[in-house]
């Protein structure tokens, strides 16, 4: 059996897809989700071979649900939008339904599918996630151990800490932990917005009171809540181009 | 609005001065030949006091400027150009005097031609350039009148063009054809009462393409359909309450104003929250003035924020365009609510 979850936040559009589905004996419905929250979780529970995603969904699009997936099902995107296909293509779906679609159209699909998970090829998931995000990211979105979903829109974040091999994502003095890697987070930002000021530091510029000269050489940005970060002649290069 | 400076003839008014010249200078110069001087002379004679006249006579396209007709009462309008016009012959004669002298010097003949007709005349002549100025004033403003008119009525039409285009959001017609297709397997009386639906919807929409208003109740009419169609895709999701007291619905409005507005506000507002919520819209009539609100929840962090949207620009540019500027539009978005205002003076 191939095992499917169906994402889409609007009724009918589950209904069609449940029912071309039901026409086929060796798919089952493993879950349906109305929102990209849902999804994530029910991707985690249960496993599936297949997601059918809408991309427009309230909070957490398409591609922000897949950047949370820890598993790596076969995706196929299904939207009234054509204007997301070429960003479908980089984050490796298999295929890309126009709403409204045939019923033949759906079984092609449904054929390439099937060939992909006999075949038993998945695209790992480290693969698809750097390549998928709106850019520049517009809302970075955490997945805490216990499985809540996080969603910070990026202007709200003061400055991100390097740890380890996570970053620290602070917030309003919120202290919000993430798996990854800073340099890869910083490439997804903003430049004119976020500043990688030092090895382990990446600031939101807004949030500058200050730069003051701490020893020869060496640099402190004072932030509006009186918070001191340490500069490298790098960041304050590019800060200085900036500001 | 930025009203461009209408063209003024500023070269129009040149050849009426130098005109004004010629004539100076042929009717003084025919004034000294009938008094016995020969022509060559009385040529030479007349030049200089003419050319002087030609630029007086410019000049006082300024004076008529500052005094409009229209504007400035008629006694200090002849009040001021019989001054200015006395000051102009005074000056005029005495170039005449001045230039005379230079020329019975030279020549040892001295010329002398009647003053008081030579006054007489550069009094004429001056109330000629006079009303060649006013002649040219009153053209231009008719035309720039004209001018403003059109422009409204160009930007009045672009801008139901532009309402009418983003009516046809491909989207939504995607969307309903996709909740069709999928009624028709599960509810197929469902199905055919959303084409019903959707076909009076854009025949709504086509009709008030080609009209010039409607009134609120029908415009009313025309959203309330589009969001019964919207109801079918969000469901419980999508609450919608419509308050019109009688006189509101009696107004007359620019046809699909409020539609996109409402299309924005299921579009960009209820449709980005995960429980949905609930679309308002009350429409009342005090002080003399049409009062719409729409109200609508928004996630403020959903990530299509960009400032003002094509359709809200387009609303205030239609109410500009048909109230000439006396209607408003405000937009706000506080804790999560999105509010449209519109003030429509009847």
């Amino acid at each position: 059996m191939i095992r499917t979850v169906i994402v889409d936040d609007e009724s009918p559009s589950r209904d069609i897809l449940r029912e071309f589905l039901s026409g086929d004996e060796e798919f089952e419905i493993a879950a349906e989700c109305v929102n990209g929250f849902e999804a994530v979780k029910a991707v985690a529970e249960q496993d599936p071979d297949l997601l059918l995603l809408d991309v427009q969904m309230p909070k957490l699009d398409g591609f922000e649900v897949l950047a949370l997936l820890d598993r790596s099902p076969v995706v196929v995107f299904v939207t009234a939008h054509d204007e997301f296909a070429l960003r479908a293509f980089d984050v490796h779906a298999l295929d890309y339904l126009l709403k409204p679609f045939s019923e033949e159209r759906f079984r092609q699909m449904l054929d390439r599918v099937r060939e992909k998970v006999r075949r038993g090829e998945r695209a790992p998931v480290s693969a698809m996630s750097s390549a998928l995000r709106a850019r520049p990211l517009q809302r970075i979105v955490i997945r805490h151990d216990d499985g809540e979903i996080q969603v910070v829109p990026v202007g709200r974040v003061d400055y991100v800490e390097a740890s380890d091999d996570a970053i620290v994502i602070v917030t309003g003095g919120a202290r919000l932990r993430k798996q990854q890697a800073i340099g890869e987070l910083a490439s997804e930002l903003d430049p004119t917005r976020f500043v990688r000021i030092h090895r382990s530091f990446l600031l939101n510029i807004e949030r500058i009171e200050k730069l003051a000269l701490y020893a020869r050489d060496s640099r402190v940005a004072i932030l509006r809540d009186g918070t001191k970060l340490p500069v490298s002649r790098s960041g304050y290069a590019t800060l200085k181009e900036l500001l | 609005m930025k009203t461009p400076e209408p063209n003024q003839h500023p070269t129009i008014a040149l050849y009426a001065m130098a005109a004004l010249t010629g004539v100076s200078l042929a009717t003084s110069a025919l004034l000294l030949w009938s008094t016995g001087v020969p022509a060559g002379p009385a040529i030479v004679a007349a030049a200089p006091p003419s050319l002087l006249l030609g630029v007086i006579g410019l000049a006082s396209r300024f004076l008529c400027k500052a005094m409009p007709l229209r504007e400035a009462s008629r006694s200090s309008i002849a009040a001021a150009h019989a001054g200015s016009a006395v000051a102009a012959s005074s000056l005029w004669l005495v170039i005449w005097r001045a230039w005379l002298a230079i020329l019975a010097r030279g020549s040892g003949t001295a010329i002398k031609p009647d003053f008081s007709l030579l006054f007489g005349l550069g009094v004429m002549l001056y109330f000629a350039a006079v009303a060649v100025h006013y002649l040219m004033l009153e053209l231009d403003a008719s035309r720039e009148a004209e001018e403003a008119a059109l422009r409204y009525r160009v930007l009045a039409r672009e801008a139901e063009l532009r309402a009418f285009k983003a009516q046809l959001d491909p989207h939504f017609l995607f969307n309903s054809l996709n909740a069709i297709a999928s009624l028709c397997g599960t509810r197929p009386l469902d199905a055919r009462e959303m084409t019903q639906k959707l076909a009076d919807f854009f025949r709504l929409v086509l009709r008030f393409g080609s009209l010039q208003e409607v009134t609120l109740s029908e415009e009313i009419d025309l959203v309330s359909r589009y969001l019964s169609i919207e109801k079918v895709r969000f469901g419980d999701r999508l609450d919608v309450h419509i308050e019109v007291d009688e006189r509101a619905g009696n107004c007359k409005v620019p046809p699909l104003l409020l539609q996109p507005l409402v299309e924005n506000a299921v579009r960009h507002g209820v449709a980005s929250m995960l429980e949905g919520g609930r679309l308002e819209i009350r429409a009342s009539m005090n002080d003399e003035a049409l009062r719409i609100r729409i109200d609508n929840p928004a996630d403020p962090e959903r990530t299509d924020v960009r400032g003002e949207g094509i359709g809200l620009q387009n609303a205030r540019g239609r109410l500009g365009a048909i109230s000439e500027g006396r209607a408003r539009l405000d937009a706000f978005e506080r804790a999560g609510q999105f509010r449209v205002d519109i003030e429509l003076p009847q």
